[in-house]
């Protein structure tokens, strides 16, 4: 189902914390609120929850707005950080509570609990409580929970956070999976940049109560729109250098960089520069020193400090042999280049 | 070893409490529950002395006929001693005539001395109250004097004529110290009155506990969960005030409240309600008065352990129960009540065993009545033991009515402690839900 923000807005006593907020997820698709701790993106999901009031703007599922209905009457599915589940119900009576407070049948409990717990593969599991769980499985159970009754839309709130690394991984893909196979339309918040761009089909990106961004991953990535984007994702993240554009490019330590392009007597701006676009054989290059080395096993991570000022990180395959210390000239390839005002827009 | 030292060495300040204000009263209360203590016996030992009152219950003992009148009229003997009062009540004269006439001779009753007295035709003693008068003198009874050891007793007993056989019981009733005896237990058994306090005991325990200190509690607990913090820390408070409340006070108000000419009585009587003292009425009466006096205080208790309870519970679960489409009584019933079982069962046990022992609220407001209608356990031992209104305050017989309530508290934690399964409730608290 379509869901559409059309300013929402939220207030916390006199801070305003969401002002006129817009946001259309079209129906089936997957996108993910992202951003730092305290950009509103929690607060956004709990609003289409119902679990917080709303104090302006339309919530439109489909057609219906249900910017004034409780929570209780919003058919809407939500799965939290700590899984929330009923630590004294078995899976199969936790998976079953939104039927069961909404009088259904034993018989027809029972089918849509065995449907949904064989979809997210908790089959075998419906007897144990809580406690006995794995985080994993947990977070299974939350899902089928949230399911069960078919709602307009998902709602993940930090959903991995309290997995280990590799649970993670697999538990992305799994609920990307289900999302797909569901057809169901969802909201993942998230803080972590690689959940948002691996799961989702779009990202929108906030910050401080409003939406900087919305792309598909891949393009938020090769194009963000600020230099607040183009800093927030990518990890590494993207390195900045001050520079100055007159009747060439240069950088604020005096070396050129070449034609200015359509950046001509801009003056003093940013450069945006991302570990795969500098190292060596790329373009002009550059005086510098490895002052930090990082493994990563397939490939090392350096961080160079340029003769003229600036540092600039460099992604290479394992085993170049380069350690700290060396003076290199690598370059950029300025065909890669993100250029921002001062204030951050991007040029 | 040694961390272990220093691990008794912190403790025992907690260990010498607990043994001076528990084990202690227990032991002492178990001890005293054996013995016919009371006001009359006093606590010391005592000492030796017949009175006719012993003399009533030998013959209940079934001792024989023959030596209970001898003790009763035992000891007439014309001796030194009753001569010398002799002379002094009757003059010299008399006592010389009485002495060559009677002197050392013993008479097995008053009768007996008063004729020989008689015919001695003295002039002193002509009318028969002056003879009777100075039999008396002669009384060697060993009635009314008190001895020091039963030795002693037996002595006298020995030179008044009692066989040896027969002294041991005489010596025995003669005691007006305290003795060990079970007799306490088999009148506890025998007693119509127990049963009452029993009755009341329960009665009392289980609608103050059922209807107030957890079914109000729970109910105020989840109220005020829902109403906004500040106007619920305000209700709380509120509630928590009669714990406050010194009881003295506490019960005066109830008082002005509830009696005839307080305030119920008064605000009812222009409505045509006759004045009575709705405290005390009737037994009815006097039973909604003492369970509404002590639950009203017992239910802060309830109410602040299940308030805290409810807090515990994530916030997350809340939520998600509502968007899951929960409404308030069904979050209440399926999400809230669930996970309240332990605080209930540990209300349930802890205030049990308060209210067993507690019966200040009911001596403060009813005293026990009407008659004995809301007398409790723990309060007939208080009146038994401490504070009645005979006088002969029964320290055995009230030890013994402690004894019951100490064996069915212990009993009833030992069982609660298995139904807590307290090993678990102690376990650490998991992070994860």
């Amino acid at each position: 189902m379509r869901l559409v923000l059309d300013g929402f807005t939220k207030r916390f006593g006199d801070t305003t914390v969401i002002d006129a907020l817009d946001l259309t997820v079209e129906d089936g698709e997957m996108i993910a609120l992202l951003g730092p701790s305290g950009c509103g993106k929690s607060t956004t999901l709990f609003a289409i929850a119902g679990l917080h009031r709303v104090d302006g703007g339309r919530i439109l599922f489909g057609e219906r707005d249900v910017a004034q209905v409780s929570a209780q009457e919003r058919n809407v599915g939500i799965v939290f950080q700590n899984y929330a589940l009923y630590p004294h119900m078995t899976v199969a009576q936790n998976i079953a509570f939104p039927l069961r407070v909404r009088g259904a049948s034993v018989a027809d409990m029972d089918r849509k609990v065995r449907e949904i717990a064989g979809l997210v593969q908790i089959g075998e599991l419906l007897e144990r409580k809580p406690a006995q769980l794995s985080g994993g499985q947990q977070q299974r159970v939350a899902l089928a929970r949230a399911l069960v009754r078919k709602p307009d839309v998902l709602l993940l709130d930090e959903p991995l956070a309290n997995l280990d690394a590799k649970l993670r991984m697999e538990m992305r893909s799994e609920i990307r999976r289900v999302q797909l196979e569901t057809g169901i339309t969802a909201i993942l918040v998230t803080h972590d940049q690689v959940e948002a761009m691996s799961m989702c089909d779009r990202i929108a990106l906030m910050k401080a109560g409003g939406i900087v961004q919305i792309a598909e991953p891949a393009e938020m990535y090769d194009n963000p729109a600020d230099r607040y984007v183009a800093g927030f994702l990518g990890n590494p993240p993207i390195a900045f250098l001050d520079a100055v554009s007159d009747d060439i490019l240069r950088l604020a330590g005096g070396a050129a960089l070449g034609a200015a392009g359509t950046l001509q007597g801009l003056g003093p701006i940013a450069l945006g520069v991302r570990p795969e676009h500098y190292g060596p054989g790329k373009g002009v290059p550059l005086d510098g020193t490895v002052i930090m080395l990082e493994t990563h096993g397939r490939e090392d991570l350096f961080e160079v400090e340029l003769a003229g000022g600036g540092r600039l990180r460099a992604i290479l395959p394992a085993g170049s042999g380069v350690r700290p210390g060396t003076t290199v000239d690598w370059g950029i390839d300025m065909t890669r280049v993100f250029a921002f005002s001062p204030e951050g827009r991007r040029l | 070893m040694r961390q272990d030292r220093i691990g008794f060495l912190f403790l025992t300040p907690a260990l010498i409490a607990v043994v001076l204000f528990y084990l202690l009263p227990v032991v002492m209360t178990a001890v005293f529950a054996f013995t016919n203590m009371s006001t009359s016996t006093g606590i010391r030992g005592g000492d030796y002395m017949l009175t006719e009152g012993s003399l009533r219950d030998l013959r209940e003992q079934g001792l024989n006929e023959a030596t209970l009148s001898h003790l009763a009229d035992a000891g007439y003997v014309v001796d030194a001693e009753g001569l010398a009062a002799l002379a002094e009540a009757f003059g010299a004269p008399l006592a010389e005539r009485v002495e060559a006439a009677l002197g050392g001779q013993s008479f097995a009753t008053g009768r007996d001395l008063e004729r020989a007295l008689r015919d001695l035709r003295a002039p002193e003693i002509r009318m028969t109250r002056d003879r009777k008068r100075a039999a008396d003198l002669f009384q060697r009874s060993v009635l009314n004097i008190r001895h020091d050891t039963a030795a002693a007793l037996a002595a006298d007993l020995s030179a008044a004529g009692i066989p040896q056989s027969e002294q041991d019981p005489i010596v025995e009733v003669a005691y007006t110290g305290w003795s060990w005896t079970t007799r306490n237990f088999e009148l506890l058994l025998s007693l119509p009155s127990t049963a009452r306090y029993a009755i009341n005991t329960l009665i009392y325990v289980a609608l103050t506990l059922v209807i107030f200190n957890v079914g109000l509690g729970l109910f105020l607990a989840i109220s005020t969960f829902y109403l906004p913090e500040r106007t619920a820390a305000t209700f709380r408070a509120i509630w928590f005030m009669p714990r406050i409340l010194p009881p003295v006070l506490y019960v005066l108000m109830w008082k002005w409240l509830m009696w005839d000419n307080g305030f119920l009585a008064s605000a009812l009587a222009p409505f045509g309600v006759e004045r009575i003292n709705w405290m005390m009425h009737s037994e009815y009466h006097a039973w909604v008065a003492v369970i509404l006096i002590n639950g009203v205080v017992g239910a802060s208790f309830g109410m602040i352990i299940f308030a805290s309870a409810i807090k515990a519970i994530p916030q997350t679960m809340l939520l998600a129960s509502e968007v899951d489409g929960a409404t308030r009584w069904q979050q209440v019933r399926f999400i809230i009540l669930p996970q309240m079982r332990w605080p209930i069962l540990f209300v349930t046990a802890y205030q049990t065993l308060s209210l067993l022992a507690s019966f200040e609220y009911i001596l403060l407001s009813t005293g026990g009545g009407p008659g004995s209608a809301t007398e409790v356990w723990a309060m007939a031992a208080f009146r038994t033991a401490l504070n009645n209104y005979g006088g002969n305050l029964q320290y055995g017989m009230g030890a013994t009515f402690a004894l019951v309530l100490v064996i069915i508290g212990t009993a009833l934690s030992l069982l609660y402690l298995r139904f807590f399964n307290f090993q678990a409730l102690l376990a650490k608290p998991r992070i994860e839900r």
